[in-house]
């Protein structure tokens, strides 16, 4: 044994190593050098790695989409757009890292993305701080345009304000009102937490468990175990991405879903795709669809061509991701073209309150007074196995709610968000 | 809360069987060759990303169970001979180095071929929903994995103890250059063990695969907790490595139970209170790595 002679400290001590390296992964894009002076660049910073990659992989495609068009339009201002990417591995110190390389070394004249809300609160602080426009796309914590909001800042994506009053209603007079939520452990999570307790206070209702649960848990059964003795109505999930479908088997083997109903604030289809079919079940508030009338609103043709590009492209119908990316980059770049300018204070003039139509039902805008987009949320029932042509049209939208109806008042808001404009 | 007691440590039980069976495969090849092996989850991850495309293409769980992890026994072997085994002559931390690269670019090739989403890998009919056992309902298939653990746990202390092959390895263990010396292959020793160890792995791929989840970080996801139940259990005991596993599993339901916040902690506070009260693990012998 003398060749490999080592003792128990230095293996402790290597064994944390390596196991620190585990969480630090590697970049998946190495930014390209020698780029023409004359492009507008663009930073997107989006987790590639971890339990946000496949969110991650459809805002990007979204994001690509909309510069392709602008670019074969000629551009903003006769210049070409360029897109530069970076791996933020779902971590905000990684991510903080990465938006001021993206804005010092690259030059970008925007930060785009983030999934996680964790992410998009740090780039947004970091983003302030150089003075960069930053269009969260995905991360959806209610601070984001709340008690953290700044001038720089447009949130696309909804917020859990929006996402909590949107399904808490419907999913209390399909199934009562002793809920059991499972939550998971970060900004995230407690602003869900947060507006479904509002969304209790009014229809009198109670949480009878609310287990907070690590991002990344792969094993939900010690939080699955505690279920029965609470007897809830309704088990909420609020965990996303692989933890939704983790959790959501799990819920499946111990027989949870035969014995409870199940439904929650937000469902992606990119999660849906991972569970089997009698995992699939339940009530969930949806950000987007691309095959309902209700969510693409009737004779869009806009959005019926995104549809089609997208399935074309990329072999795969869009998902909410692929729109969020889409309409962010969309209308970021509207504005540059509006302000003839990329100064982002500018910029930030030109987007808000400026009502669109895009590819989704319904006209939006960037509400002046918080940068939250304003558009429909909906609800829909699952369908476990899609429809008979389509194995993948697994949503039965059922509900559309206009985006003052079930976000807080510009009046609620002023209370916390000071957009500090220099 | 005492009524909830019964469920959380059975389940505690079955998930710390669980660890400890990852953690018996580390601890193999740690123990003969030194090598702190950090791709050990990519290993798990590949069986059960096989296992998938198998029952994908029409086969049975049933084979899929046997096969994929004997196909990752041959990649096993393979990455021994080809990476690992260069690094022998080394100190530790290059194989250590080596293995973490191994898994990075493995978690790469997953997203890659599989794609970056989960994907969905049930147990079949016969092993899906809850038995009801009296005091709790407990899925099926969980029941099922004990029984295989438990089945392999028990295979391999017989082959240990009970075959020639076993007793070399176990002496290779204590001294090989002895062994060496009296006309053993220690380089074929090396290569069955690595092997082995990957089978555990990969048996453990498929069925964490069926029961927890299928994405390219999953099996990555179970390494921290196996070399903690390593750590524990004490280096050089296999037999630790089962109560290691057992003794995690338990804390980490009995915390969500009454202190849910520090679930995740809990595992890492045994470590603290194991490795200051008893510094070479509850089973582990002195000096095995000295």
């Amino acid at each position: 044994m003398a060749k490999n002679a080592f003792d128990r400290r230095t293996f402790v001590k290597g064994a944390g190593l390596g196991v620190a390296g585990l969480a630090m992964g590697v970049p998946a894009f190495i930014p390209r050098l020698g780029e023409a002076a004359d492009t507008i660049k663009l930073g997107l910073l989006e987790p590639y790695t971890g339990v946000y990659a496949g969110p991650a992989e459809n805002e990007t495609r979204g994001f690509d989409m909309a510069i392709d068009m602008w670019n074969k339009r000629g551009g903003v201002m006769g210049r070409k757009i360029e897109i530069v990417k970076e791996d933020e591995q779902n971590d905000p110190g990684v991510a903080a890292q990465k938006a001021r390389k993206l804005v010092n070394q690259d030059k970008v004249v925007a930060l785009m993305g983030t999934v996680s809300s964790g992410v998009s609160l740090s780039v947004s602080g970091v983003s302030n701080s150089l003075g960069t426009l930053f269009m969260d796309s995905g991360g959806h914590s209610d601070d984001v345009t709340g008690k953290s909001c700044h001038w720089n800042v447009f949130r696309t994506c909804h917020s859990t304000w929006m996402e909590t009053h949107t399904t808490g209603y419907t999913l209390a007079k399909h199934f009562g009102k002793k809920w059991f939520l499972i939550t998971p452990d970060y900004a995230y999570g407690h602003s869900l937490e947060t507006g479904f307790k509002d969304v209790l206070a009014r229809i009198g209702g109670t949480i009878v468990g609310n287990e907070l649960t690590p991002l990344g848990t792969t094993d939900f059964s010690s939080y699955l175990t505690k279920i029965d003795a609470a007897k809830p109505d309704l088990i909420l999930v609020l965990v996303q991405g692989d933890d939704y479908t983790n959790c959501l088997k799990q819920m499946n083997q111990f027989g949870l879903l035969k014995k409870y109903a199940v439904g929650g604030p937000q469902v992606e289809l990119e999660s849906l795709y991972g569970l089997p079919a009698e995992a699939r079940q339940g009530y969930w508030g949806i950000e987007w669809y691309y095959k309902s009338e209700l969510t693409l609103g009737k004779g869009n043709a806009a959005a019926h061509q995104f549809v089609a590009d997208t399935i074309k492209r990329y072999g795969k119908p869009p998902t909410a991701r692929n729109c969020f990316g889409y309409v962010t980059a969309d209308r970021l770049l509207t504005a540059m073209r509006d302000a003839k300018s990329v100064d982002p204070a500018k910029v930030a003039r030109a987007i808000e309150n400026v009502h669109f139509t895009s590819i989704f039902n319904g006209s939006a805008y960037y509400r002046k007074e918080d940068h939250q987009l304003m558009w429909p949320m909906w609800v829909a029932k699952i369908r476990p196995s899609g429809t008979p042509g389509d194995p993948l049209d697994l949503f039965d939208v059922t509900d559309i709610q206009a985006a003052e109806a079930v976000e807080q008042t510009i009046a609620q808001k002023e209370l916390v968000c000071k957009l500090g404009y220099p | 809360m005492t009524h909830d007691l019964a469920p959380q440590l059975f389940n505690g039980l079955v998930l710390g069987a669980f660890y400890g069976i990852v953690a018996i495969g580390l601890s193999l090849i740690m123990n003969l060759t030194g090598t702190i092996n950090m791709a050990h989850g990519s290993f798990m991850t590949l069986a059960g990303y096989l296992a998938y495309t198998m029952v994908q293409r029409g086969m049975s769980f049933w084979v899929a169970l046997i096969v994929a992890p004997l196909i990752v026994v041959i990649v096993g072997v393979l990455v021994e001979r080809g990476l690992v085994r260069p690094l022998y002559k080394r100190e530790p931390f290059y194989s250590l180095l080596m293995t973490f690269g191994l898994s990075l670019m493995a978690e790469e090739a997953f997203r890659l071929i599989w794609g970056p989403n989960g994907v969905p890998f049930s147990p079949p009919p016969a092993l899906a929903g809850a038995a009801a056992l009296g005091f709790m309902s407990f899925p099926t298939f969980r029941i099922f994995i004990a029984g295989v653990l438990i089945v392999a746990i028990v295979a391999l202390a017989l082959f240990l103890t009970r075959t020639r092959f076993g007793l070399r390895l176990r002496a290779a263990v204590q001294d090989t250059e002895m062994i060496a010396a009296l006309g053993t292959n220690t380089q074929v020793l090396y290569a069955v063990n690595f092997g082995l160890g990957i089978l555990l792995a990969g048996i453990a791929g498929v069925l964490a695969a069926g029961m927890l989840g299928l994405s390219p970080t999953s099996g990555n996801a179970l390494l921290m907790p196996a070399f903690v139940t390593v750590i524990i259990g004490g280096m050089g005991s296999l037999f630790g490595s089962i109560v290691g596993g057992l003794l995690i599993g338990m804390a980490i339901s009995l915390t969500t139970l009454f202190i849910p916040a520090a679930s995740e902690v809990a595992m890492y506070i045994l470590m603290a209170i194991v490795l200051l009260v008893r510094p070479r693990g509850l089973f582990g012998e002195e000096g095995i790595f000295g």
